[in-house]
């Protein structure tokens, strides 16, 4: 997203587009809010920014209620006290952490969109990706521990 | 296609590609995800559980708002006041974890 069309700030340019995909004819540039520099975006790249941010959210909230479920749900593991702490506390600290960094990205994407820069790469997906994987593998751990 | 349906699907010239519309759905998902954690902390907690559900009806409210036009400080403290409640319901449910009682689990 190298060139974000510009538009005046809360208006979106008449098109038969369907998304950022196929972006709108620039508009006028509009000057710098005062608590923003920068350009304000098509509004479309503004919305689907939001989207993603939204989109962590309810994976945050996903990990919290599945680690609140597993602690409290869950039978506990033979002989290891621990076990259902073990592997849901990570989960639920993994929400809060997804939640606070989802803000962070949405903020640093925008403020790249109204610079006209690509947005940043992400290191959400990774970090979800290599708790989940450490937690199912504790999981199948205690699990076969506990017999 | 049809004409009609055509236009109907790139959302006009109001609302072009729906995004409006496709953000303001996103905020009733997660407004929904809110109710269902609160439900989940309901069932170990009272008062916490009615504090979740209260900020599902927050969120749906903050979401009714996504695509007014308005300062971007304005959408940068919308967003903030969502992450800091996510945040809230995750120490809820920590303190719901560490120091609520104890139980033997579903059994299937």
């Amino acid at each position: 997203m190298g060139n974000v069309p510009r538009t005046p700030a809360g208006k979106e340019t008449p098109t038969d587009a369907s998304g950022p995909a196929n972006p709108a004819p620039p508009g006028p540039p509009v000057p710098p809010a005062a608590d923003a520099p920068g350009v304000e975006p098509d509004a479309r790249f503004t919305f689907a920014n939001e989207r993603t941010f939204l989109a962590w959210i309810r994976t945050a909230l996903a990990l919290v209620a599945a680690g609140l479920a597993i602690v409290q749900l869950l039978p506990p593991f033979h002989g290891i006290r621990w076990g259902r702490h073990a592997i849901g506390i990570p989960l639920i600290l993994l929400g809060a952490v997804i939640a606070v960094f989802s803000y962070i990205e949405w903020d640093a994407n925008q403020r790249a969109l109204r610079r006209g820069d690509p947005p940043r790469h992400s290191r959400l997906p990774r970090l979800l990706a290599v708790i989940v994987g450490l937690v199912a593998l504790a999981a199948a751990v205690l699990a076969l521990i506990s017999g | 296609m049809s004409g009609a349906m055509s236009r109907a699907g790139q959302g006009g010239a109001d609302d072009p590609g729906l995004a409006r519309a496709r953000t303001r759905l996103a905020w009733t998902r997660t407004a929904l995800s809110f109710a269902a954690i609160g439900g989940v902390i309901l069932r170990h907690d009272l008062a916490a559980g009615f504090v979740v559900l209260g900020l599902s009806a927050l969120v749906w409210g903050v979401g009714r708002l996504a695509g007014v036009p308005g300062r971007a400080g304005d959408r940068r403290g919308r967003l903030l006041v969502i992450a800091l409640a996510v945040t809230a319901v995750a120490a809820v449910a920590l303190a719901l974890a560490l120091f609520g009682p104890q139980t033997a689990g579903l059994r299937l």
